[in-house]
């Protein structure tokens, strides 16, 4: 490649050389001539003046020209005056009380818009208000004819503003096969969860791609182990190059995530929920094999700690082989190709897979440290617990000594998701709602194998709707409703072991 | 035809008049021609709204707005010199109209060192540009009149040298004579020699008129128009837009007449004799006011020393050469 470059180049400066040296020959003149042809020649051609106020410029239908109001939308957040750099937005409402919807309830207050004004001489067009705007109250409108003989006059109030907004086009139709933005996504995830629990294997594509979608649409996000899937999109971008322990490090911030999703898995959560039993016990139980205190601390003591713990589990399972790794590799740069990923952002992520891989295999094991307390009660002591049949284990090829067998590179991997990964979660729970758990687990029960999802699943929509009930907002609710599902993942893998 | 009986004195003031409005109507015109003729080179409109349709009245509005303006003559400036360097620029473009035959018997003055008085009137104006460039107290404007005047007697050698070869041709100094001697132009007869002498004349001629290729004395883009930078509102005009167009005009007039036949058809042919004079005349001098302004959009400003190399190595040998190829041409053939 680098001889063709070169190759190339060389060849660009001989032509330049002979151009060079054709310019320099005597023309006799004849070059000025030319010139003269050419400008002659664009004497004839149309012109590309518009004659402004008469004829108007065909703009593109959504030209970036003035700022629009959706009023109704409006909340009075103020987002949009705070973020706005020139602070070129005045905003000024007053509260309404709005009786209660029900017998003996509160009655509620609502913000209603008295002024909204941009000072269109300050405002810069930066469009920050369009995007901070989390009601869609803000547009731009191509419009653009606007000007005042006073500079006062510039600032334009909320009639002016909504007017425009009769020019603001719907949003565009997604392009076939694109994401869907995060709410339609969080409900297709939903809606697909029966179909994967049934066929965890052969679904993994779809449900993968939905939940990253919904990570990735930071809008409803605040589950706890997803705090950080932006940064960790960004990450494994960034972090391509550097391999396996770059690889690690993104995959600690994408695993829950990922670890629901990635194809190469049984159950989905079983990743995640497999970390976590790790570090609570850890944390929780003097009970593992003497390292699980030093554990939740930071990674270099942690890989101290690491060669012991491993040592009960190796007589299981057997690593996987290089070739299933490459295939689980391919296979998850295929999928995210085929969303539409960038090649780095595949590649990173594809890598991550294939290291999860590598490493769930030499974790499997948890089951060993899940025979200890966990915080969720209930669902260890209920003797309901099939599910642990194995569901996460059994399409696994059993590794006897991952760890033993890793490299020293895997062996620092390993220790990191344990100390550092899990420990959020762990701490992010709210206690009260653990108590959901048993009651999906039961109905799961006759299918054992599912159950693992199913379960947790089922969790996250009932909780999520006694969250709404309750009036919490979504987001709220949905950070809830998701805590809820990874401590149920987490309660029914424990007795698994 | 009535005989209408006119004194001398009254025939000299009612040419002196026709004169008068003739010069103002053509850099009138030609002003506005610049506007247009530019604009659509660069596929741009030019001015579209004064007077209503595309613009006419843009140049006399131009015109009306600077006489309104005020007259600011800097304190450091000298005063009399400089309120009088406009007049010493514009007077002589003036009398360059005088010779100029715009038919067989419409001219002023059908001299018989017509030529001569010619180069030698035109050349004048370089004493108001120097006039405006000094008494300005400026030294942008100092700069453009020095550079100014060493363009103007660079070039105007080449003028000079190709009109008097153009004079050997036509065996006569009077610009009517040198008319009728065309019975082909002369920028096509003699064949090659022609229209070297014209290409040479109008390199010259546009060096004379400092427009763009050779605009270093007026630079605006460094010296703010040279000579001119300290005038405003009517001395700015007279001196400076009034001047270049006055004098692109006038060039246009000269070249039509020593090179493409004056107010005579293009071909000695029958019915294009009935075409009137004065038609012939216009026509010729608009092409080649167009030639001036099609060149102005399509080449860059050439540097001080290349202007003068130019000149001095190039353009004076080879119009020397071309004497040599004339005398040759009128001696043997």
């Amino acid at each position: 490649m680098a001889v063709d470059e070169h190759n190339l180049s060389e060849a660009r400066k001989l032509t330049d050389a002979r151009k060079l040296s054709d310019a320099r020959k005597p023309g006799f003149g004849l070059g000025l001539l030319k010139g003269m042809a050419v400008t002659l020649k664009h004497l004839f051609k149309h012109n590309t003046v518009i004659q402004y106020p008469d004829e108007k410029q065909v703009l593109p239908s959504r030209t970036r020209g003035v700022i629009a109001l959706k009023e109704e939308n409006c909340t009075v957040c103020m987002l949009c005056a705070r973020e706005c750099p020139d602070w070129c937005i005045y905003i000024d409402s007053h509260k309404e009380q709005i009786p209660a919807k029900r017998q003996g309830g509160r009655p509620r207050k609502r913000n209603v818009l008295d002024r909204f004004a941009i000072d269109y001489a300050l405002c810069m067009y930066c469009g920050i208000c369009v995007e901070v705007c989390p009601y869609d109250a803000l547009f731009w409108s191509r419009e653009f004819e606007y000007a005042e003989y006073d500079i006062r006059e510039l600032t334009h109030e909320k009639e002016k503003l909504s007017d425009w907004m009769a020019s603001v086009l719907p949003p565009p139709e997604l392009e076939a096969g694109a994401e869907l933005p995060g709410r339609l996504a969080a409900a297709a995830t939903t809606t697909d969860a029966p179909s994967r629990t049934a066929t965890p294997a052969s679904k993994p594509t779809q449900t993968s791609s939905a939940v990253e979608t919904r990570s990735e649409q930071a809008a409803d996000a605040p589950k706890a182990p997803t705090a950080a899937p932006t940064a960790s999109m960004q990450e494994s971008a960034e972090e391509r190059t550097p391999q396996a322990t770059s690889a690690t490090q993104v995959e600690e911030k994408i695993a829950p995530d990922k670890a629901e999703s990635s194809p190469e898995e049984p159950s989905a959560g079983g990743g995640r929920g497999m970390d976590k039993d790790e570090g609570v016990p850890a944390t929780d139980s003097p009970s593992g094999e003497g390292t699980p205190a030093q554990e939740p601390a930071h990674t270099h003591e942690s890989q101290a700690a690491a060669p012991p713990e491993p040592a009960p589990i190796p007589s299981k399972e057997a690593p996987p082989s290089a070739a299933e790794l490459d295939a689980v590799y391919k296979e998850v740069l295929e999928e995210q190709l085929a969303r539409g990923s960038s090649p780095q952002v595949a590649e990173a992520r594809a890598k991550v897979a294939r290291v999860k891989a590598e490493r769930r295999v030499g974790r499997t094991p948890t089951p060993v440290h899940t025979d200890k307390p966990v915080p969720s009660a209930p669902t260890r002591g209920e003797p309901s617990s099939p599910t642990p049949s194995g569901a996460p284990v059994a399409e696994e090829p059993q590794p006897e000594q991952g760890p033993v067998a890793a490299t020293a590179s895997e062996a620092e991997r390993d220790p990191e998701p344990q100390g550092a990964a899990p420990e959020p979660e762990a701490s992010a729970e709210p206690e009260p709602e653990a108590l959901a758990d048993p009651e999906p687990e039961a109905l799961a029960d006759p299918e054992p194998e599912a159950s693992a999802e199913e379960d947790p699943e089922a969790v996250y929509e009932r909780v999520l709707a006694e969250e709404r009930a309750k009036g919490s907002s979504d987001v709220v609710a949905t950070g809830r409703a998701k805590a809820a599902r990874v401590r149920a993942q987490k309660g029914t893998r424990g007795p698994q072991g | 035809m009535p005989e209408i009986a006119l004194t001398t004195w009254q025939i000299l003031l009612l040419k002196v008049a026709v004169i008068l409005v003739v010069v103002p109507m053509g850099a009138l015109v030609g002003g506005y021609a610049e506007h247009k003729v530019m604009a659509h080179l660069q596929h741009r409109l030019g001015p579209m709204y004064p007077g209503g349709f595309h613009g006419w009245a843009t140049t006399l509005a131009d015109g009306i707005k600077f006489l309104f303006k005020e007259d600011i003559i800097p304190a450091a400036a000298d005063r009399k010199v400089f309120s009088l360097a406009p007049a010493a620029i514009m007077v002589p473009i003036i009398m360059v109209y005088l010779v100029i035959p715009m038919d067989r018997t419409l001219v002023v003055e059908d001299l018989d060192v017509g030529i001569f008085y010619l180069l030698a009137i035109s050349s004048l104006s370089t004493i108001g540009i120097l006039m405006a460039g000094w008494s300005s107290a400026n030294k942008y404007a100092l700069i453009g009149a020095l550079r100014s005047a060493a363009q103007l007697i660079a070039y105007e050698l080449p003028i000079v040298l190709s009109a008097a070869a153009v004079a050997m041709l036509a065996g006569t100094l009077s610009l009517n004579g040198i008319v009728e001697a065309q019975n082909f132009p002369f920028i096509l007869w003699p064949p090659g020699i022609g229209l070297a002498l014209f290409l040479v004349f109008v390199t010259g001629a546009v060096a004379e008129m400092t427009r763009v290729p050779f605009d270093m004395p007026v630079a605006e883009s460094e010296i703010i128009t040279g000579p001119f930078t300290e005038y405003t509102g009517m001395r700015y005009i007279f001196s400076h837009m009034f001047a270049e167009m006055g004098h692109m005009v006038a060039f246009g007039g000269i070249a039509t007449t020593l090179f493409l036949g004056g107010y005579r058809p293009i071909i000695p042919w029958e019915p294009l004799e009935l075409i009137p004079g004065v038609v012939w005349f216009a026509a010729k001098t608009m092409m080649m006011i167009f030639l001036f302004l099609w060149i102005r959009p399509t080449f860059p400003r050439v540097r001080e020393d290349q202007l003068q190399k130019f000149a001095w190595k190039f353009l004076i040998p080879v119009s020397l050469a071309l004497i040599l190829f004339t005398g040759a041409w009128v001696l043997y053939v």
